[in-house]
């Protein structure tokens, strides 16, 4: 027997908005938050990021939270997303269902950490960042948005397949009743640390990266949040709310190739989403959408594309990454573009993956490059992260009364 | 509560257990000659990498990432599960030492001249899927970082999949690595500031099925992973009495506010309870909890307590149900429940 897993409730901060609405609209407008850099203060402009044009200061004063006090970017983020999603699902410190809080994040306090990495060894002036530094802290401070207490909360970091993966730990929470609620997802704030790091790989690309492009060069680093709050078929019963899509199955497999390079056949990425459609009790002409990790660089998406063709063989359904729009958002990836998925399908549209224009040699597919209005049920997301931590969830229209 | 938490639960037997920390490496002699230090900090005694790695890779790996494949390895041959079904690993600052590395050049040399090795190796996940490409394994790989929790919530996670049926062995270790600057940075902060134990490292791997033939160190008929909870409440939802718990394996380390969490735990024990504090052994870390099941483990195993300071050794009565408790800053509280097969 299945149990039905419900989502109750979306909140989110990109590049190109704050909120359900402003990401919907942006989408909507091919409006690409991938620019100049502005607020992350590194050197290498040359490479375009997704930001959020507000300072952290702005961010504090918009939460009404006081500027003095110790706060990451991370938090910052992660904290608006959150507020958004309890206020969406309608929890408050009233609701009397055990709720789980999960959350993914690798990046942490690193955007502070960075900045005051030799106060830390040097004086005590920034000690107070310390303790803000881990992931895990991370997670705790996030959570204070919430005025009510979780029942369980902890913290994923498998790279940027943890918003997903955190979503998956959140559904099996709920199928084995330890909480009614599970509110999932992932924070990840730009930082030098990881934007030079990517660099070192040489896979960031200096215009708006090209998703399945076959002149596709690289990807462009995102930040941002979003939570998705997940909830059992008792839940909604007794809080009377109305769910706005239902999680149908998920997979986490291991490609177990190389720390930063995918297996040439896509072993993991073909696993993940054959596993996924089993643990959904689907078959692959189910799937009307492929949401893809599709993060622009030579090696992922060559990989993606190799194992989507495996799993869904000739017929490929619509497929589009929205990373051009938003970046890589790594840690966060996996719950915003689920949060932007959910939206897209419930107002019965594809999203584009823009700036494609010529087809990859090896596909017999090619993504859509313009928002394609369809009314259709079923989507599957994909995320895929270094070490080849790889996880896909499916996602449907409410099937179950 | 859906019609999954009115099914009886499966039972997970620890096959195999192995680490490297402040003690012997990959050895049980800890148990009846432990290592006791007086110094603040201890990184841990390395065995010889020679027998598992060549020198070229061992040069590739840090630390932390060979400790971890060592244990692993050794528990992948104690039990012959040579591909388990999930690995999962809790680690509280990852693989720090490599972050470090990356983050001093990157300020040393405005971020100019770097390298990609040191960040390549420097995410928290690169232990569990460094564990997978070398055993080849495609399942379930997950990390967890939840700062004193992060191993509760990797063997959480295996728990909760072992009950669904979603898997039937597991690989789950907890792997934390302590540079001398990152103790120093530590040390400033209320996590070892007060602290009376040494600040140590800590990589322990555990071998997990839910398949009884073969040999078995424990079973594990409980683990409860909540945040902030009434510890009596929570005492309370465990699958067994209290009266029937034979011992338990607590993480004092002389911070008093620590430390008082765990008091008051231990005196809603009867008084005669034997209660072993794991720390005095193993110092303090991120990922120490793992070593504290591993303490409650070899006591079921080996019928007998460890002994610190002047207290354990044989006692007078079989050793059936041995409770380990762990708590960070009285945030998240685990509990994890052993059984003699």
């Amino acid at each position: 027997m299945s149990i039905p897993i419900y989502v109750t409730g979306l909140g989110i901060i990109t590049g190109i908005g704050n909120g359900k609405s402003e990401n919907l609209q942006s989408i909507i407008d091919y409006k690409s938050a991938v620019n100049k850099i502005e607020i992350l203060k590194s050197k290498h402009s040359e490479f375009p990021v997704s930001e959020i044009h507000l300072t952290n200061n702005e961010m504090c004063e918009f939460l009404g939270l006081n500027p003095e006090e110790v706060h990451t970017r991370t938090c910052l983020m992660g904290r608006i997303a959150l507020r958004e999603a309890l206020q969406d699902a309608n929890i408050s410190s009233e609701t009397k269902e055990k709720i789980a809080f999960i959350s993914g994040t690798t990046v942490g306090g690193m955007d502070q950490s960075e900045q005051f990495y030799f106060d830390f060894l040097e004086n005590d002036l920034k000690n107070n960042y310390i303790k803000a530094h881990d992931c895990g802290t991370t997670t705790e401070m996030i959570a204070k948005e919430f005025a009510g207490d979780f029942e369980i909360m902890t913290t994923i970091s498998t790279a940027c397949s943890s918003a997903l993966n955190s979503i998956i730990l959140g559904a099996n929470l709920i199928k084995t009743g330890k909480v009614d609620i599970a509110i999932v997802g992932g924070s990840e704030s730009l930082s030098k640390f990881h934007f030079n790091g990517f660099n070192t790989l040489m896979i960031l690309d200096k215009e708006q990266c090209r998703p399945f492009d076959k002149n596709r060069a690289g990807l462009n680093l995102g930040e941002g949040a979003a939570y998705v709050v997940l909830e059992s078929k008792e839940a909604i019963k007794r809080r009377k709310i109305k769910p706005l899509c239902q999680l149908l199955g998920y997979a986490n497999t291991c490609d177990a190739f190389h720390q930063t390079a995918t297996s040439p056949e896509g072993i993991g990425a073909t696993l993940a989403m054959r596993k996924a459609l089993e643990n959904s009790n689907l078959q692959p002409e189910d799937i009307d959408y492929i949401n893809a990790h599709g993060t622009g660089t030579e090696n992922n998406d060559l990989t993606e594309g190799t194992a989507i063709m495996k799993v869904f063989g000739e017929n490929i359904p619509n497929i589009s990454s929205i990373k051009s729009f938003i970046g890589h958002t790594t840690s966060a990836a996996g719950s915003i573009e689920t949060v932007i998925s959910i939206l897209a399908m419930i107002n019965n549209f594809i999203p584009a993956n823009l700036n494609f224009s010529t087809k990859i040699d090896e596909f017999n597919f090619i993504p859509n490059d313009k928002n394609i209005k369809k009314n259709y049920n079923i989507f599957i997301t994909n995320s895929f992260g270094f070490g080849g931590n790889d996880s896909s969830c499916v996602f449907s229209k409410i099937i179950e009364k | 509560m859906n019609d999954f938490s009115l099914r009886v639960s499966k039972n997970i037997y620890i096959k195999a257990i192995s680490h490297i920390s402040n003690q012997k490496p990959l050895s049980e002699e800890w148990f009846e000659e432990p290592i006791f230090y007086s110094q603040k900090y201890v990184r841990s005694i390395e065995p010889d990498y020679k027998e598992y790695f060549s020198l070229l890779e061992s040069r590739r790996m840090g630390l932390i990432l060979k400790r971890a494949l060592v244990t692993a390895i050794n528990v992948t041959r104690k039990s012959k599960i040579m591909n388990p079904d999930a690995i999962i690993t809790g680690t509280g600052l990852g693989c720090i030492e490599n972050t470090e590395k990356f983050l001093t050049a990157l300020i040393k040399n405005d971020e100019e001249m770097l390298t990609p090795t040191h960040f390549m190796q420097s995410t928290h996940n690169t232990i569990s899927s460094n564990i997978a490409i070398n055993f080849k394994c495609h399942g379930y790989n997950s990390t967890y970082s939840h700062c004193g929790t992060s191993f509760d919530s990797a063997l959480y996670d295996a728990f909760i999949q072992f009950q669904l049926g979603e898997i039937h062995s597991a690989l789950v270790s907890g792997q934390d690595e302590l540079t001398p600057d990152y103790f120093k940075l530590l040390k400033k902060i209320p996590y070892l500031k007060n602290v009376k134990v040494c600040g140590s490292e800590a990589s322990v791997s555990f071998m997990l099925s839910d398949e009884e033939n073969g040999e078995n160190i424990a079973k594990i008929s409980d683990v409860i992973l909540l945040n902030k909870p009434e510890i009596k409440k929570m005492l309370g939802n465990l699958k067994c009495n209290l009266s029937e718990i034979d011992a338990i394996v607590v993480g004092n380390n002389g911070d008093v506010e620590n430390d008082e969490i765990y008091n008051n735990f231990i005196n809603i024990f009867d008084v005669h309870i034997p209660v072993i504090q794991y720390k005095q052994i193993f110092g303090e870390s991120y990922s120490i909890s793992g070593l504290g099941l591993y303490t409650a483990a070899e006591i079921i195993k080996k019928q007998k307590l460890p002994v610190i300071n002047n207290y354990g050794g044989k006692i007078n009565k079989v050793l059936k149900k041995v409770l380990f408790y762990n708590h960070y800053q009285n945030k998240n509280h685990c509990l994890i429940l052993l059984e003699m097969l």
